[in-house]
Parts: C-alpha cells; structure tokens; sequence
C-alpha cells in the first residue's frame, strides 16, 4: 500500500490475515506429513540454520521483486520479511500444538527443530498470501507491472519461490526415494524431456495465466533459454530441498541425481505453472 | 535510508517476529555451537509395576543421553524369577531423539514382585 499515510490498522489486520490464510493454504500439507516433524529431530541445528538462511534469502527476493511495496526501499523488504518468517513460526507452533505435535513434555530441542522446518514453509506462503490474495494486490498488480519491465533477475528469484512451495510438499516424503531407487536411467531421461516440454508448453505454448505479461517471448533461441532456465531452477531446488530432508544421506551418488530428477519434474511445475501464479 | 510508515499494529507484529525469529536462530546457534558428537545413548528407568487384571504391567522410561538421534530402538525387560525361569517383553520405539524422554510399557503374566527385573537396550539404527 503506497499511499502517503500509511495503511490504516484495520488495512493491516486484514493483510495479516490475508498472510496466514495464505501460510496455512501452502503449508497445511506439510504440517500434517510425518516425516516433515521427523526432519525437526533429524537434521541438526547446522542444516535448519542453513535452511532458515536460505528462506529469508528468498523472502527478501520474492519480496522484493513480487510484494506490494513497489516504491519502498529495501528497509522495508527486510521488515516484511522478518514478519513473515515471524508469523510463519508463530502459525506452525499454532499448528503443531492443535495437533499434538509439541507439548511442554518434549525435549526443547525437539520441539524447536519441528518448528524451524514447518515455519519455513508457512513464512513463504505468507508471503505468497499476502502478496496474492488481496484484492489491492489485483489492482495493484496490473497497474504496476508492465510487459517491459520483466527482469531475468526478479523472474528466477520468483521461479525459485514456486518451485520451493511445490517442492516442499512432495520431497518430504519416502515416494521421492522409492520412485528414485526404481527407475532405470531410460526413465529419468524421460523424465527430463516432460520436464522440459512442461517448462516449454506452460511457458511459451498453452496460454497459461501471466504467461503473456510475464515470460519474454522473441524466437526460438529465447525459447530454449527461458526452459532451460527454469529447469536448471527447478533442479537446484529440488537438490537442496532434498538435501534439507535428508534424502542424500548415506546414499550414492546415481541415487542423488536420481532423486533430483524425480523431484524436478515437481519442481519444474512450481518454477514455472508456479512462478505465473505466484507473481 | 526512509523510515517506512507503520501503524502501531505493523511496529508491534515487527517487533514480535523480531523477537521470535532472533529467539529461534539463537537457540539453533547455541545448539550448533554446544551439540558434541556423541553417539546415541539409549537408558531405560523402570517404575512401580502395577497389577492389571490378568497381566502386571511396569512403566519404562526411556532417555537418550546422546547428541544423536536412535531410530528402531528395540528395548527389552527381563524378569528372573527364583531358579532358572524368566519372562522377557519387549518393545521397538520408531525414533529417540537427541535428549528426548518416552514412556512406554512392558507387560508380565507373573508378578514382578517375586522376582528380578532387568532392562535392556537390545540395538538401535543410526538414521
């Protein structure tokens, strides 16, 4: 909101709301899954730091390039940002305690480990709900954005938050691994190609939603760079995501990139049906 | 730099996640930086056993005073009775995390009373 007072409270309350609708809508899944509470006691404290770091590294990208705030400087990207890492712990401790998850009988170490991996999760999809949900946020979108000013920058960082969002849900569970460990490499060659053609088709071909406002389209050159792109996104995301849920942990190296591929196919949704959505 | 302009609502939800987002890093950090190496250390406790009907059942805490987390811990209670007879029950617990604490129970159809009770951590994964 750019107006030269400032949101009302009743304006603010309603964009808060409009935040934890959207953490919960992005994130309920993940707070429902096992394995997910699992990560919390697992992964340590160096690997949920990291993941921590690397949230706020895409909330201030996904906030600078997509929030509301088009004509604030980067203080307050960073208060934005803090806000919705805070308000997604406080949703998952919300959460987790309705559903018995955490409770003053568990270690705290526990506990705290199970919070930092689903508010994570929860902090981007404030950030998504609150950018996207609104009606301001509809007005303003069309307003503001404009064909020209599509930058390669702002698109990846966007494609990033997508491909996390979807990622997230799926990389968790034990699927990824058996899918993975079972397929031969003619598969994930194939898997690859429906990777690409996704990319392709969603970007360039079907007329998706923000499509013609938000991807470059000038030749077939800049048609295999924009897919390309966005699977090397999409890959990336799916490795670290992965990583974060432990299912590189003592296992091959075929194994690794397996998992990857597998997981890319979801993410290459995210980084590209996902980053037209979430703009 | 500008200052954004904030209703008190925006300035006292800043202040929180502030306060909420720096207490949950500086507790990871604390843990990164105190954590040791220390393998996995299943202890069980027994407690009073109790007469259910049919059945004596004991209650067992279980305890894991290492830094890492046990997974399939397989736990059993030995009871000796006079001579050479003895009952055993045992029981799996998915995970034991770092310092976490559970409870669970094992059951005996004579009386632990009359005899000798002896916990026993038979064997754990590493995840």
């Amino acid at each position: 909101m750019s107006s030269s007072s400032g949101p009302t409270v009743v304006q603010s309350l309603r964009e808060y709301s409009r935040g934890v609708a959207g953490g919960l809508m992005f994130s309920l899944p993940l707070l429902y899954t096992m394995e997910v509470w699992q990560t919390g006691f697992l992964a340590g404290p160096l690997r949920l730091l990291i993941f921590c770091g690397a949230t706020f590294v895409l909330l201030l990208g996904y906030n600078h390039h997509a929030g509301l705030h088009d004509d604030s400087g980067w203080a307050e990207v960073v208060i934005d940002s803090v806000e919705e890492m805070g308000i997604g712990l406080i949703v998952a401790v919300a959460v987790l305690f309705l559903i018995g998850r955490i409770s003053t009988e568990l270690n705290f170490s526990e506990v705290i480990g199970k919070i930092a991996v689903e508010a994570m999760t929860v902090a981007i999809g404030t950030s998504v709900g609150t950018a996207q949900l609104g009606l301001e946020a509809d007005a303003q979108k069309s307003k503001s954005k404009k064909q020209d000013e599509v930058h390669i920058g702002s698109q990846l960082v966007i494609a990033a938050c997508g491909a996390t969002l979807f990622a997230a849900n799926i990389a968790p569970t034990e699927e990824v691994v058996v899918i993975a460990t079972s397929s031969s490499i003619l598969q994930l060659f194939i898997f690859m190609f429906c990777s690409l053609l996704l990319a392709a088709l969603i970007l360039y071909y079907i007329d998706f939603s923000g499509s013609q406002q938000f991807v470059r389209h000038n030749g077939f050159a800049s048609i295999v760079a924009g897919t390309l792109a966005s699977y090397a996104i999409a890959l990336s995301i799916a490795a670290a995501v992965l990583w974060l849920f432990g299912r590189f942990d003592h296992v091959g190296l075929l194994t690794v990139v397996a998992e990857t591929v597998v997981l890319g196919l979801v993410t290459t949704m995210g980084a590209s049906a996902g980053r037209l959505l979430v703009q | 730099m500008k200052t954004p302009k904030k209703n008190w609502l925006e300035w006292s939800i800043f202040a929180i996640s502030l306060v909420v987002v720096l207490g949950t890093v500086g507790v990871l950090f604390y843990e990164f930086f105190t954590l040791g190496e220390q393998p996995a250390d299943p202890q069980m406790e027994l407690g009073p056993p109790q007469a259910h009907t049919g059945y004596y059942a004991v209650p067992v805490t279980v305890r894991n005073r290492g830094n890492e987390t046990a997974q399939n811990v397989h736990l059993a209670v030995t009871l000796q009775l006079s001579g050479e007879e003895s009952e055993r029950a045992d029981f799996i617990l998915d995970y034991l995390p770092r310092f976490a604490k559970r409870e669970a129970w094992v059951t005996f159809l004579h009386d632990p009373a009359k005899g000798k009770l002896e916990p026993r951590v038979l064997g754990y994964e590493k995840p």
